[in-house]
Formats: structure tokens, sequence, C-alpha cells
């Protein structure tokens, strides 16, 4: 009897192999010093900050209707918003720039306000810290309505759209174009890629929305675990085109080895 | 006297190059609400004179509807259909659904309605409606169940695979799910043959991920059109057994099962708003293309 | 010990859990009791946040209210409207034990707040209209590439498209199945890698802002 249930196998070795390199990387080997390539999008966020000190309005966040967090791909998405937040609020605090969160998660609202505490504690200005500076509002539709209406009447300098986005990515988009705000979006929503592209002037497409956070910090560990992500990427590129040109021989070993 | 001539027309000629210029760099940035007014009265037109432009069968709606009909599905199968969409999108997942629930119940199927929205006894109603031919020749509880609303995301999805009574302990009328006849030894992922998912979110994704994957189970999605991009996908994959993209969709599965309903109808606004955006890019484009040719002069 | 409440011991249950799921996933093929009741809890801990968040949105429009801040008639409307919608669906399941069962409630939901809920999701009709024509700029040969393809899926998926010329559908077709289908399985499996790799990352305590704020 076999001990991995069958079908699962490779899965495990692939995800075993996975968090070993990243280990290597975060861990282990501790001399190399890693980089990673600057990512505009993230650059952009004080000059988004920049811009709402100089017209004196607000900075919005909202990181989409996504889902719940136990949600295994719109839940990480969260987070990695979140982690931006982190980075938006200290930046806003600086600068003395009022951030407005508009959430549709109750189950991220705790992590979300602690968030921005602890921003603000960081800066040195706890006592600024207000938690109305986060609007609850649940569903999608009264969400959006409530987003819009915010941008209508405090018309922010800047939008930070980041996050797991369903159809209210195009229409905050367009709202956002409409009252001039500079835009920044992010989101893993493959569906919703496109709509961010076309409305925002800076995006963090996929992956970049989860290296967001080690590329803010420069941190090398983190940067060690996306080292260890772009090699996990050749052993897959590389899988991939020895299956392609095997499979094109009628060869089938690697899509029997991935099926085991 | 004739060299100034030459050079009054010349002036002239450009002047009247420039003014043209400016008429066409003006495409470039018309206001977004002439768009929004030509696109609004235009929709009206085939609402009042329908024109029934022919539609073809992509490969994905036909996967989907081979998978729901024939051999594929025998007598006494229990399927379930999940109202991942609510009311604001019943224009572009309902007719699809309508005809999955005609096509599974014709073949004898039987099926477990469920829904994450917060609406979907609306869109169970409306399926009454739409399917009451079809609901006329069944029994609620022996050849159909309407479990209702569940919410919890994905791992209420994860949950239904282990133990559907844990998550509906009783249908959407307040019967206990012991008391139903065709819940009987319904209990799990194993005793059930086949998901259709329609959504405007990922349930699709989420029953991908909690059933096709680690149990096998057929599953198919309806989606939005918006949602076409990450479906397809899956659909050529293996993980979705068929796919329907949006209204357009929903009126091949019409044609398929040779009744013709609202998804046929909207195909005519449908071509008539892809055309116009069509037409819109092009007037965008003339006006850039001027605006760069006037700066590089 | 707060600090070890507040961080420590929310990485334990966090990896304890994380393991637990893959050990159920991996190693066994059937349901796990402690499995199926550690999604019951997720299930659970879900809905008690919907609690906590309606909890919240009464304290915040209150406090508006009470100090008559800017838009505070929109919060009295909105505590106003929530205190009739959970009086009336508490009413119709005490008197009758099924839920949403009154008809002030059902009058409420079905011909204003569903209604409202619908006509919101057309509205992106129009802004996908004006976010193409604004985007769809052929400004360089990548754009100019991405604009052609992007006609032809349009009119692709609109039959009038195949009814002008049937080379529409027969190009629009390969550029969606052989040409953007690939790309968001890339797009895809790039993204999962990505997750996970932010997940174990979130796990060991690496990750900026995970658990409120750790990171540096």
């Amino acid at each position: 009897m076999a001990i991995i249930v069958e079908g699962r196998l490779m899965t495990f070795i692939l995800m075993i192999i996975f968090f070993v390199l990243m280990y290597y990387f975060m861990s282990i080997n501790k001399e190399q010093q890693y980089t990673i390539r600057a990512m505009p999008a993230l650059q952009a966020i004080p000059e988004a900050v920049g811009r709402a000190a100089e017209m004196g309005r607000p900075v919005l966040w909202t990181p989409g209707i996504s889902g719940a967090l136990n949600n295994s791909s719109q839940g990480p998405q969260i987070l990695a918003a979140i982690s931006i937040l982190e980075y938006l609020t200290e930046e806003c605090v600086k600068a003395g720039v009022h951030l407005q969160a508009i959430v549709p998660l109750p189950d991220a609202l705790p992590l979300i306000e602690e968030t921005m505490r602890t921003a603000y504690l960081r800066e040195g200005k706890p006592e600024e810290f207000n938690p109305d500076q986060i609007t609850f509002i649940s569903e999608q539709s009264p969400y959006l309505s409530a987003t819009l209406g915010y941008m209508q009447r405090y018309e922010p300098a800047s939008n930070i759209f980041v996050g797991g986005f369903y159809y209210e990515s195009v229409v905050l988009g367009e709202a956002g174009n409409h009252i001039g705000a500079m835009q920044i979006g992010g989101t893993n929503n493959t569906h919703q890629m496109p709509f961010l592209v076309a409305t925002c002037d800076y995006m963090l497409l996929a992956e970049e929305l989860f290296a967001a956070g080690a590329a803010i910090s420069q941190n090398r560990d983190m940067l060690g675990s996306i080292k260890g992500e772009d090699f996990m990427k050749v052993i897959l590129v590389a899988i991939t085109g020895v299956g392609f040109i095997l499979g094109a021989l009628n060869i089938t070993i690697i899509a029997d080895l991935l099926g085991m | 006297m004739a060299s100034g001539h030459y050079w009054v027309k010349s002036v002239d000629s450009t002047r009247e190059a420039a003014s043209k210029m400016s008429a066409l760099s003006k495409l470039a940035d018309i206001d977004r609400r002439v768009f929004y007014w030509i696109l609004f009265i235009a929709l009206m037109v085939p609402f009042l004179n329908p024109i029934g432009f022919p539609i073809t069968i992509a490969p994905n709606t036909q996967d989907l509807y081979d998978g729901i009909t024939g051999d594929q599905v025998d007598e006494g199968e229990v399927w379930i259909i999940n109202f991942g969409y609510g009311v604001s999108a019943w224009s572009e997942c309902h007719p699809a659904v309508t005809v999955c629930t005609k096509a599974l119940f014709r073949e004898g199927a039987k099926i477990i309605f469920i829904g994450p929205h917060y609406d979907v006894e609306l869109t169970y109603n409306k399926l009454q409606d739409t399917c009451r031919e079809d609901f006329a020749t069944k029994e609620y509880g022996v050849d159909y169940v309407f479990l209702g609303y569940f919410t919890g995301g994905e791992s209420v999805v994860a949950q239904l695979a282990s133990d559907i009574a844990s998550v509906f302990p009783q249908d959407h009328f307040g019967t206990p799910i012991g008391d139903i006849p065709m819940m009987d030894g319904v209990e799990d992922v194993h005793d059930i043959d086949g998901v259709l998912s329609s959504d405007t979110g990922d349930y699709g994704g989420h029953f991908m991920t909690q059933w096709q994957g680690p149990y096998g189970t057929k599953l198919a999605e309806v989606g939005i059109a918006m949602n076409g991009s990450t479906d397809l996908p899956r659909w050529q994959a293996g993980n979705f057994f068929g796919v329907s993209v949006g209204s357009r969709g929903g009126a091949e599965l019409e044609l398929l099962i040779g009744e013709l309903g609202e998804a046929t109808t909207a195909m005519d606004s449908i071509s008539v708003s892809h055309l116009l955006l069509v037409l819109a890019i092009i007037i965008g484009n003339l006006g850039t293309i001027t605006e760069k040719l006037g700066g590089k002069e | 010990m707060s600090n070890v409440l507040k961080q420590e011991a929310v990485y334990a249950v966090t990896g304890i859990v994380t393991i637990l799921m893959l050990v159920e996933y991996f190693f066994f093929a059937d349901t796990q009791v402690w499995a199926e009741t550690i999604r019951t809890w997720a299930v659970i801990i879900y809905n008690i946040s919907l609690g906590l968040g309606a909890a919240r949105l009464l304290i915040s429009h209150s406090a508006r209210v009470s100090k008559k801040g800017r838009d505070w008639q929109f919060s009295g409307l909105l505590l106003g409207l929530f205190a009739i919608m959970l009086l009336t669906g508490f009413a119709g399941y005490i008197m009758t034990g099924v839920q949403t069962n009154n008809g002030i409630y059902n009058w409420m939901f079905n011909y204003i707040y569903t209604p409202l809920g619908a006509t919101l999701y057309p509205i992106t009709g129009f802004y996908i209209f004006s976010a193409a024509y604004r985007a769809f700029r052929a400004r360089n040969i990548d754009a100019a590439l991405m604009l052609i393809a992007g006609c032809f899926v349009m009119l692709k998926n609109a039959p009038v498209g195949e009814a002008i010329w049937i080379g529409f559908a027969t190009i629009g077709n390969w550029f969606q199945f052989t040409g953007q289908v690939p790309g968001m399985r890339t797009f895809a499996i790039v993204g999962a890698l990505g997750l996970i790799a932010y997940g174990f990352r979130a796990l060991l305590g690496k990750e900026r802002g995970f658990y409120a704020g750790g990171g540096e």
C-alpha cells in the first residue's frame, strides 16, 4: 500500500523541492547578497503619497471584494495587499497624508487595523491613527457603491487597488480615472488583470504582488525565497520543455511521472 | 507677387491641414459620456428590432453539452448545481444554467441546488420559472432538492466534500436533510456524480481545488464573460469538462438543446456593443495617429 | 506574555494547521475527522467575523451620528435600515422557524436591495467600453499587436463578426486558444508559485505585514 495518495506523489516531491530551495537561499546560503529588479509600481507609492500631500487630498487603499482569508487563492492576495498597506501607511504618516482604507472583508479587518496602528506607532505618531480610517462595508455591490461614493466626495489624489479583485476592478479604475487620480493596481486574479492594466498607471502582476513585501523591505532572507522561487521556475520550465519534446515524439514518460 | 500668392496659399493650406489635424486629433479624447449615450441608445435598437445573426458553437460549449447529455449521464445520477451568481448576473449565467438543468433532468439525473449568494432564493425561483415544464415532471425531495445558501468560501466547499450534512443540516425550507428521500445515501463527494458551478466569482475554482483535483469529480463551469480567460485554460487542461462563457455560451447551449431563449435574444445586443467598441477603438486610434503626425511636424 | 500570544502562538497555530492539512491531503485518501474539524472551525471563525464586522459598522456609524460628523445623515439612515432588516429578519425566524420568512424583510430585500445591486453590475459594460477606448491605442508595436488581437477576439465573440467575415471567428479563436490561454496559464502557474513562496515566508515569520505588522 502506497504511503502517499495515488496521483499526489509528484506534487508532494515538487513541493518538497520548492520548500528546500527556498529554505536554502533564505537560511543556509547566508553569504550571498540578493538583489531584485525594481518594480515601478512599488517605486510609485512614495510618488502617489507625495502627490496627495501636494494636493491636500487623501490616498485610498482597497483590497477588492477578494474573498475570505481561508480562500486558497484570495487569502494570500489579501495578506500581500496588507504588506503593501503597511508600507503605504508608513509613507502616509511621514508625509502627513490621510489614508483611507475601504474593506469588504470582515475576517481581515482586525489584521488591517492592527497593521495600520503598528505603522503609525513605528513612525512615532500613534495618536494620529483613527479607526475611522478603515471603512468596513460587506458584499460586492454595497462595497462598490461606498467606494465610488468616497471617490466622488473626497476625490483622493491616489488610489491603490491591490488584492483580489472581481468586476469592481474596472468600475473603480474608471471612476478613479474620471477624478484624475494616480492609480496603482495589483492582483493575481487573471480575469481582472486586463482591466487593472487598462485603468491603472502602474501594475503589480501575479507573483509581483506576492513579492512586493520582499521588494519593499529588501530583507535578505525574503529575497532569498524569491531566488528559490526563480530556481523552481527553471525546473518547471525544464520539465515542460522536455515533456513537450518527448510528447511530440509520442513518449509520455514526463506526463506519466507527473500523474503519479 | 506670384511668389507672394504662392506663399499665402501655402499658409492657408497649412492652416487648413492643421485645423483638420486638430479636429481629427480630438477623436483621441472624446468624453466618455458621449460613448455611454451612444451605447445606451444603440443597445435599444436590437431589442426593438431583432436582427438574429447566426451563431456557431464553440468547442468548450459543445464539450459542456456533451458532458451532461447522452451516455455521459446515467439515470439516477446525483449532480450539484451551484448558483455562484446573483440577480445582477442573471443575464450572463442563467440561460446556460437553465439549459443545463433541463438537460440533466431529461437524462433522469437528480439535482442538488446550492448557492453562496445572498439572493440565491431569487435565482432558484427564477429557475423554477425558466424550467417550469421540466420541474412539473419532477418531485421535490425525490428528484431535486434546494439546500439553499451557504457562506464561508472555499472552506465550505472543502467541507461539503467530506460531509454535506454538516454544512446543510436542513434544506432551505427547514426540512432536516435526513427526512429528504433524495439525500438518503448522499453524504459526501463520493456520492456526487457531477458538479456544475455557475459563477461571477471563483467557486468553480474552489470545486476544482477541493473536488475535481483530489477526487476526480466531473466538473463544468458556467461563467460570466469576464471569467472566460480564467476558465478556458482550465477546460483545456481537463479540469473542467466543459465551459460556457457569458451570454454567448448560453445562446450556444440554447441552440444545442433546440430551445431558444433569453441568451439568444441578447446576442443582437452583444453584436451591436462589440461592433461599436471596435469602431470606438478605431476612432480613438485615428485621433492618436493624427496627434503623433501633428507632433512630428 | 502578550507578545507570545500575539505572535508566537499565532505562528504556532498557523504552522500546525498547515502541516495537518498537508498531511491529510498527501497521506490520506479519505477525509480525516481532525481535518474536518479544522475546516468546520474555519467556517465558524469566518461567520463569527461577519458578526464582528457588523458590530464595527454599528460602532463606527453610531459614533459619526453622535458627533454629527460629515454626512452623518447617511450613517443615521444606515443604522435605521440595519435595525429594520435585523428585527424583521429575526421576527420571521422566531415566528416561523424559517430563515427570512417575513413580509417586510422580503419586500425590502427583493425590491430594494437586490435591484440596487443588480443595477450596479451592468455599469461594467459602460466602463469597459470607455476603458477599452482609452487603453487600446497603437502607441508602439506591442500595443498595436494587442489591439489587433483584441479586436479579432471581440468580433469572434459577437455573432456579427462571423456575419461580416467568417475569418474573424477563425483568427479570433486562434488568438484566444493559442495565444491567450497559454499566457493566462503562465500567469496562473507563476502566480501559484508566488503564492506558495509567500505562504512559506509567512510561516517562517519573515513576511512583512503578516500577523499585524511583523517584518521590518
